[in-house]
């Protein structure tokens, strides 16, 4: 058929002698400071977190919503430290959701920008980060609970108890629609997938609904998820569990869902820009898709219970500023400047150690979905997750929106071990990470 | 289980179309101009993006955007040709190192003019061939493997039976002997940019509406065609695409019937043990090791 191509003086061993070098391509950092508009010495805080690449999305939208949660902060007069009010400003470092990188942007945050608090995705990145925990006594924040451990005890995770209250929305499922009885599982093989899938494995058992067959782990490379699906699909489950997929993922998933004729229950931990999904399907197959974030016009987020400022307001901000970018985190990380903020105010200090005795002094926290307990010895090895109550979201009408607020401590004193013990058989314990 | 395997099958066409047309332009530069291009994932990249800007954002006609994206990437492979690849002809590493940092500037300008985030494509059409309840083509799908039917056998005719395809085929096997003939190697060299690159593009604009759009979209595709090149045989077009079909099968199925990480270890011990067996890959010649 086709002639052989090969140029004199190109060989296939150089071909394949370069071909190597093309692992550990990276891309380029980015530092974005924020607009300060009150007056005095700046306090910094540290953003480290992935800004371009794959998981952008958990770290973009993060650090567009501490600018807003800034400007606020410093329009009202800025951060009071023992009398004197104090502007707040962000150091961001694009870590691209790499250790290495991470290690890199927590030793600079520290030594060349002076920051008092670095908030972090965590995940992938914090190995690399640990050492420099370790080494500074800095205060770090993770979204993921299971990056803790009882060696280092300034890293906490006070906004997000991912992935414990994926146990929110199975337990609402069963509740609400008791008549779906199976579940198939796919997520990719990584930190973010992995202790996931026992959370989801725990609160299905739980639940009594059965797994028709070993989550599938996939490689986080994928692009084409066709062979997932019609692998996850053959089982005819009632349920197709997404896990805590990135939104590359969860995208493509639901449209292969939809392409290859599903009609069962979809349950994810995120749905993030789930009006794209809503393009590439319909409003009738995105019906009843359970997540777990909500958008923050929810009128429910109005409780009295509900410690966010201003949410719907935050939200309508938001989204002038960053039309159709609102997503899992946008509000996460500022919800973390407001429990240290007020922690800051209340300890006199900014120093690492003051202000995380001041956070943990009484054992609760005004977490951004309600008062909530500072929590985790039994999983984590050490009590630095702040856990409450989680909201369960449902799209209705192309339009996510609040089923109901869940406890998960409620739900661990009753199922705790079951939680553990699918922990521990994917080694996600955190004496075996 | 006949119904999983017709579906299985399907899904396995599709990925063989799409990595065909990526590794066939990859052979076709390496083979006429003996540089290994690492930015051929981000021309793919950019035969997305070009959907992304005039499809998505200008509501322009799908198909005239993949014509438009075609000519698009081949240009910029024509740029590459021109202001790289060319004049660094005689220095091969010269060439690989500088696709690499051409590599990394198309993802920084790709990065500052749409930002990093996963990049929003509709739906060309919602349309299903339905075979049964289980097995389902869509016809978003179909328009891929069509297209990779077509513009292989157009590359075939091309090379079979036009006086430039001869010229190329003589260039990549004996460039002195091509010379000496009045057969241009710069030109030859320009001919296989803007088709191989052009073959990237293609590919990518016509399963953005199917893939995740992003500045980094080319890095996985990339592995593939590598793997797929090397199983062949660096330098056989009719390897790279028999090499797609098999490399599309396997982890189609692998995926399909045990788990998606293990169709990749499957996919690199498929590559390791044609390096042993045959190192020259399956339709690779002695004389080109």
């Amino acid at each position: 058929m086709f002639a052989n191509f090969t140029a004199g003086g190109t060989t296939r061993r150089k071909f394949l002698k370069s071909a190597s070098a093309l692992a550990g391509l990276g891309v380029l950092g980015a530092q974005l400071p924020t607009r300060v508009a009150a007056a005095g010495e700046p306090i910094r805080i540290g953003f480290l977190a992935p800004l371009t690449g794959p998981v952008a999305a958990w770290g973009k939208p993060g650090l567009d919503g501490c600018q807003i949660w800034a400007e606020w902060i410093n329009d009202a007069g800025g951060i009071s430290i023992g009398g004197e009010s104090h502007p707040v400003e962000f150091v961001s470092y694009d870590n691209e959701y790499d250790a290495g990188k991470a290690r890199t942007g927590a030793t600079k945050l520290i030594r060349d920008d002076g920051v008092k608090f670095i908030m972090m995705l965590g995940g992938d990145t914090w190995p690399g980060a640990q050492p420099v925990a370790d080494r500074t006594g800095m205060l770090f924040s993770t979204l993921l609970p299971s990056d803790l451990g009882p060696d280092t005890t300034t890293l906490i995770a006070p906004a997000e108890v991912h992935p414990i209250y994926n146990v929110t929305g199975v337990e609402w499922l069963a509740e609400n629609r008791p008549e779906l009885k199976t579940a198939v599982m796919c997520a990719q093989d990584d930190a973010l997938g992995l202790p996931s899938v026992a959370t989801y494995l725990a609160a299905f058992e739980a639940a009594g609904i059965s797994m028709l067959e070993d989550p599938l782990l996939f490689d986080p490379a994928t692009t084409d998820f066709a062979p997932v699906v019609t692998k996850l699909l053959a089982d005819d489950p009632d349920i197709f569990c997404l896990d805590t997929a990135y939104a590359d993922y969860v995208h493509p998933i639901t449209e292969q869902l939809f392409q290859q004729g599903y009609g069962g229950q979809i349950i994810s931990c995120t749905a993030d820009f789930y009006e794209q999904m809503i393009e590439k399907t319909s409003v009738e197959f995105m019906e009843g898709f359970v997540f777990q974030f909500p958008d923050f016009d929810d009128p429910a987020l109005n409780a009295d219970f509900i410690n966010f400022r201003d949410p719907n307001r935050f939200y309508e901000v938001y989204n002038e500023r960053h039309p159709g970018e609102w997503g899992a985190v946008s509000w996460e990380y500022a919800s973390i400047m407001d429990l240290w903020k007020e922690a800051a105010e209340s300890a006199g200090s900014v120093e690492p150690d003051a202000v995380l005795a001041a956070m943990t002094a009484d054992g609760t926290g005004a977490h951004a979905f309600g008062t909530a307990d500072w929590w985790g010895k039994d999983l984590f090895g050490i009590d630095n997750a702040l856990v409450g109550n989680w909201p369960v979201v449902a799209i209705e009408g192309g339009k996510a929106t609040i089923k109901e607020f869940k406890s998960i401590p409620d739900w661990y004193d009753k199922h705790g071990e079951l939680l553990k013990k699918h922990m521990a058989a994917y080694n996600q314990m955190w004496d075996q990470r | 289980m006949i119904e999983l395997l017709a579906q299985t099958g399907l899904n396995a066409i599709y990925a063989a179309a799409y990595l065909s047309l990526v590794a066939v332009g990859l052979v076709l530069i390496f083979g006429v101009m003996g540089v290994i291009n690492f930015a051929h994932g981000e021309l793919f990249m950019l035969g997305a993006y070009a959907v992304v800007a005039l499809y998505s954002g200008a509501n322009m006609p799908f198909l005239l955007v993949a014509a438009i994206g075609l000519v698009f990437v081949g240009c910029v492979g024509l740029l590459m040709e021109v202001s790289m690849f060319g004049p660094l002809r005689d220095n091969p590493l010269g060439g690989l190192v500088a696709s690499i940092g051409f590599l990394l500037m198309l993802q920084a300008l790709v990065s500052m003019g749409f930002g990093v985030r996963m990049e929003h494509v509709p739906p060309v059409t919602q349309s299903v061939i339905e075979f049964s309840d289980k097995v389902r083509l869509p016809v978003q799908r179909l328009f891929v493997i069509l297209a990779a039917v077509v513009f292989l056998a157009l590359l075939w005719l091309f090379l079979k039976r036009t006086r430039f395809g001869w010229a190329l085929r003589a260039s990549a096997q004996d460039p002195e002997a091509a010379a000496l003939q009045g057969i241009s190697a710069r030109q030859a060299s320009m001919i296989a940019m803007f088709i191989g690159a052009s073959l990237a593009g293609i590919a990518g604009a016509l399963t953005a509406p199917l893939n995740s759009v992003n500045p980094h979209m080319g890095h996985a595709v990339i592995v593939a065609a590598f793997i797929v090149i090397i199983v062949g045989g660096v330098g056989s077009l009719e390897g790279a695409v028999f090499a797609a079909v098999a490399y599309a099968v396997i982890h189609t199925v692998v995926t399909t019937f045990w788990d998606g990480v293990i169709a990749d270890i499957v996919g690199l011990s498929l590559m390791l043990l044609v390096l042993i067996v045959k190192p020259t890959g399956l339709f690779g010649t002695a004389d080109r090791a």
